[in-house]
């Protein structure tokens, strides 16, 4: 690391070289002491938590080993919460990406929409998701909701359908509420991105003739790399993790159409009473944000740039 | 010819981009406009109409929810946890994120990993063990201690972040520093902390949102009507309001809660955009 | 230099706070805690009767609390073993838990005891058929207070406009659901989103119609086979016959209940499955004239071997808990909460009915007539136990129910899915068992 503060080998060296240590472990102090006992330790004891049968609402439990964990791969419940949670990550995540990268671009032009949307494209994180889930209930409501008045207005009335209520639309219908809400983080993120591109790689690209489908696709991809990357790992997150919305618009049906593995895990925990299990869930659903978000750093660890001439 | 071509697509290539941006914009800014309209009317008129606008703005929502939820309270409850809980998380977070970032030692990486691997367990299973150990301590139902749980639970973004900003610092910057015989501490008091102002601000700024609207540990933690902070009011409300079905009631309680949040974005939308764009990627 | 004063000051600050609003989490050694789930009722009336015992019993102090979530407090409090002296947790926490946990006391040797006033023991001035609810292994450890009533409601001056009549069977169900279509009102609306609702307005109701309380009985008591007996199977089809005549409302199946009670109260449905709670839970949304919400039990089956005027209840308990410290007063008051004078004004006051014998004498609503004498006619009560005993069979019993009412299953998919839930909840050792008690 060109920047780092070096160590030093000689006798007042190694004298400041303790001073370096203390300075280190000062500072370092107050962040891990707060991190560990409040948020360390308790993770660990649920983990803990994921060996026991535990109803919850006392301390009386049972040891069962791995108990949990080989109910869990046979629970057909959970795989398909799973595949919800993977559908929304490859299909979410693909449009969000593709419009976040088509976004990111035009919002760095001039002109009256980019400056408005400057202002406004983090408002959908920014407010809570108990706003998001009321609002967008009310758009997709049968009767008199947005959706399917515009729908009927233009004529289109067969297309209005009971969006949440349908096993068959519910999923997607929420798929759309989940871009929404994620498109302003990787805007940020991706404009961010585009910035770091020097200006003189981007005119050099436009005056050997490259169109804007293809300098996208030659310059501005490649040197997005290491953000793309950044960006996917944040979908793996939101994806896997995402449960307020969730449950505050459809609580994961109809029929289990839009349960997701954290909304089961809220289902076993608060409703089933088995608390142990649903640790167990965590520590599964934990352990593959890892995998994939590791599967990510690692299948996009090779930046096209280097290498390549300019 | 081929420059005709050219110069026709661009435009066309801008007058796509224009309306894809306003189509977004409307999507964001439509909601949030008829969510306040909303909230001015009566239950009955929203679900008689309710696309149009209210017929008559019945503030009494608003009374109702600020009375009903005790917001006033839970409002100066919100506020006093945020601002404590950034006065104690900047600088911790700040002292951490420098050593990460300029001063390396053995099994650094593990730490930091450590830090970023928190950000991804679901918290409400956490919930529990914490709960227990805030009574050890003697700080359930306290403001102090759910800052306190606050502020461990928002190191690891905030340190993630600023650990990317003070990457960008120069090297012989600290040396001059030194050389004029400040030591480790002095220098990051005087001189590096000054120079990523923008990020502790974005960071800062970012965080207050997050707390404002934080609800699951608030919800345990604390159980007294003194203590309550905004998202629980608003909570209650929902609840409330669901079992009377005042639908205009809990949109102005909801209005009440987005407000500050929008605002203090609205104030610092530049800021937000620009420095978070200048700094936070090169972690 | 001026960082660090900020930072412990920032430290010192939130905790002085904190600990200047430290409300005790146990409170002062002689109050007694007392958690309420605040509901559509309140807890206004909880603490007026705190009051009122306080002057009875000087020295005595008691602290009552609550909120709509109250339960999700409740919780971390059971587990680190201080929870409150005297609770009403609500719907949300699991009660049996708490029985099998042994963190709530049985309490048989109270009830055996004097009530608050008048002769006899406490018990018999419970209504049986409520107070067996709480009941397990041949203990009591929850008592009821208010209850409410399950069944459909209709708009009796829609009805009377039209000249329709509430049906009292199918046939007539059939009959004026046609003509309430033709007048281009949506027949019969429901609350999707919670499909509870159906099971105990339309599924149980007609099974138990056709094949008498047996087939429900048997159902909730996990008899093997009873998920799929002729007469639940008759029932999903009667469901599928609404739903193929277009005679439940279209979009009812994403409906919360206050969306699909907003449909009824506001005319575009006609009929709805509800408790008594429904007039409490709309009250703000009522049209000033113009509109009383009667109560009619749902329609038998002609030809059925139920008994026609069975009714079916609902019970909110409430419960001691083992570790709670003022055990003798939190008893004491609610044996007070319970006795007769108190039960009538709860029920002039919110307008349901109470646990309490005697106590429908007093003023009721319009709205509760109906209801209350449904209750004293009914020669059989019962109630959706098994969601509670069962928490996992109720959930997928409720997921097939909506599955069914959308048509995405037929009824005999529905009773398979049904059965083999049931078959699973039958071979779960770790599941304590029950069996509904009927005299």
């Amino acid at each position: 690391m060109a920047h780092a503060v070096p160590r030093r080998r000689s006798e007042a060296g190694r004298a400041r070289g303790v001073q370096r240590g203390a300075f280190v472990a000062a500072f370092l102090l107050p962040a891990t002491a707060l991190y560990v006992l409040f948020v360390m330790w308790p993770v660990a004891q649920a983990f803990i938590f994921s060996l026991y049968r535990w109803r919850g609402v006392s301390m009386e439990r049972t040891f069962t080993g791995l108990g949990n964990f080989a109910q869990l791969v046979a629970d057909p419940v959970f795989l398909r919460a799973l595949s919800h949670n993977l559908a929304l990550l490859f299909f979410g995540g693909a449009v969000i990406l593709c419009v976040a990268i088509a976004v990111s671009h035009a919002i760095h032009t001039e002109g009256r929409a980019a400056r408005a949307l400057r202002a406004v494209y983090l408002f959908p994180q920014v407010i809570s998701m108990v706003v998001v889930a009321v609002l967008w209930s009310f758009v997709y409501n049968p009767s008199f909701g947005v959706l399917n008045g515009t729908l009927r207005a233009a004529g289109l009335g067969h297309w209005a359908l009971d969006w949440l209520g349908s096993s068959r639309t519910a999923l997607p219908a929420v798929g759309v509420v989940f871009v929404w809400h994620a498109l302003g983080f990787h805007i940020m993120l991706l404009s961010a991105g585009l910035r770091t591109i020097p200006v003189e790689v981007t005119e050099a690209a436009v005056l050997d003739g490259a169109a804007g489908l293809q300098r996208l696709r030659s310059v501005t991809l490649p040197m997005l790399w290491p953000v793309l990357r950044v960006s996917m790992v944040y979908l793996v997150i939101g994806s896997l993790n995402t449960f307020a919305l969730v449950y505050l618009m459809t609580v994961g049906g109809p029929d289990r159409s839009t349960e997701v593995m954290l909304t089961y895990l809220y289902e076993h925990g608060f409703k089933h009473s088995e608390f142990g299990y649903a640790t167990a869930l965590a520590v599964a659903n934990f352990g593959i944000v890892m995998l994939l978000s590791g599967a990510v750093m690692a299948a996009m660890r090779r930046d096209p740039t280097e290498g390549s001439p300019a | 010819m081929r420059l005709r071509w050219h110069g026709v697509a661009r435009r066309a290539g801008a007058a796509v981009v224009t309306v894809l941006l306003s189509v977004f914009a409307l999507t964001v800014i439509l909601p949030l406009v008829w969510m306040v309209l909303t909230s001015f009317k009566s239950s009955h008129e929203i679900f008689a109409s309710p696309w149009g606008l209210p017929p008559a703005p019945r503030w009494d929502n608003y009374v109702q929810a600020w009375r009903e939820a005790g917001i006033a309270q839970c409002f100066g409850n919100s506020v006093i946890v945020t601002l404590a809980t950034l006065a104690a998380l900047l600088p911790i977070g700040a002292m951490a994120a420098y050593v990460f970032a300029r001063y390396p030692f053995r099994g650094a990486r593990w730490l930091f990993g450590a830090f970023l691997g928190g950000m991804t367990f679901p918290l409400f299973l956490t919930i529990v063990p914490l709960f227990l150990l805030l009574a050890d301590l003697g700080l359930s139902d306290s403001l102090g201690g759910l800052t306190l749980v606050y502020v461990a639970y928002s190191l690891p973004f905030t340190v993630f972040v600023l650990t990317g900003f003070f990457r960008t610092l120069p090297a012989d910057l600290l040396e001059a520093a030194m050389m004029d015989g400040c030591g480790h501490a002095a220098a990051f008091w005087r001189v590096m902390l000054p120079l990523v102002k923008p990020g502790l601000v974005v960071v800062g700024i970012f965080n207050a949102i997050g707390l404002w609207n934080e609800y699951p540990l608030a919800l345990v933690l604390l159980s007294s009507d003194e203590v309550r902070t905004l998202p629980l009011g608003v909570a209650n409300l929902m609840m409330v309001e669901h079992y009377q079905s005042d639908w205009g009631a809990l949109f102005a309680g909801l209005v009440i809660v987005m407000a500050p949040v929008l605002g203090l974005y609205w104030a610092f939308r530049d800021r937000i955009h620009d420095t978070m764009v200048a700094g936070a990627l090169k972690g | 230099m001026r960082w660090w004063v900020c930072l412990v000051a920032g430290v010192l600050l939130s905790a002085g706070c904190g600990r200047a609003r430290h409300a005790p989490e146990r409170g002062a050694s002689s109050e007694v805690e007392v958690a309420v789930f605040k509901g559509g009722y309140g807890i206004d009336f909880f603490e007026k009767a705190a009051r009122e015992y306080e002057a009875k019993h000087p020295g005595v102090k008691i602290k009552v609390w609550g909120n709509p979530r109250v339960w999700e407090q409740l919780r971390p409090r059971f587990v680190a073993g201080s929870p409150p002296d005297l609770c009403y947790p609500g719907w949300g926490l699991d009660h049996w838990s708490l029985v099998y946990d042994k963190q709530v006391i049985a309490l048989d040797e109270y009830l055996d005891g004097p009530p608050e006033d008048g002769t006899g023991t406490w018990r018999e001035t419970f209504e049986p058929s409520l107070l067996r609810l709480g009941q397990y292994e041949g203990k009591t450890y929850m008592l009821p207070y208010f209850y409410s009533i399950n069944g459909w409601w209709y708009d009796r001056f829609l009805f009377e406009k039209h000249g329709w009549t509430p049906p009292r069977t199918w046939s007539e169900l059939l009959g004026v659901c046609a003509k309430i279509k033709a007048a281009g009102i949506a027949p019969i609306t429901f609350q999707g989103k919670y499909p509870a609702y159906t099971v105990s307005g339309f599924l149980f109701p007609w099974a138990a119609s056709i094949g008498g309380q047996k087939a429900v009985d048997d159902a909730q008591s996990l008899v093997p086979g009873a998920w799929k007996s002729p007469a639940m199977l008759e029932a999903a089809r009667r469901i599928k016959e609404l739903r193929d005549r277009g005679y439940f409302q279209a979009g009812a199946n994403g409906m919360s209940h206050t969306e699909a009670q907003m449909e009824f109260v506001q005319g575009r449905a006609a009929m709805i499955p509800c408790g008594t709670w429904l007039h409490s839970e709309m009250r703000n949304q009522l049209p000033p004239s113009g509109f009383e919400m009667r109560f009619f039990l749902p329609p038998v089956i002609d030809g059925g071997k139920g008994d026609a005027t069975a009714v079916c209840i609902g019970i909110e308990p409430w419960m001691v808990p083992a570790k709670g410290r003022m055990r003798e007063h939190a008893i004491g008051y609610y044996r007070y909460l319970t006795s007769l004078p108190k039960a009538k004004e709860f029920v002039e006051q919110k307008g349901t009915l109470m646990a309490i014998k005697g106590s429908d004498n007093a003023k009721l609503p319009p709205h509760l007539v109906g209801a209350a004498d449904a209750f004293r006619r009914a020669k059989t009560v019962w109630s959706v136990e098994y969601v509670q005993w069962y928490p996992k069979l109720g959930t997928a019993t409720q997921n097939a129910m909506a599955a069914l009412m959308n048509g995405e299953i037929t009824p005999e998919a529905f009773c398979q899915r049904c059965e083999e839930a049931a078959e699973q909840a039958r071979n779960d050792a770790t599941l304590p068992k029950h069996r509904v008690q009927r005299d």
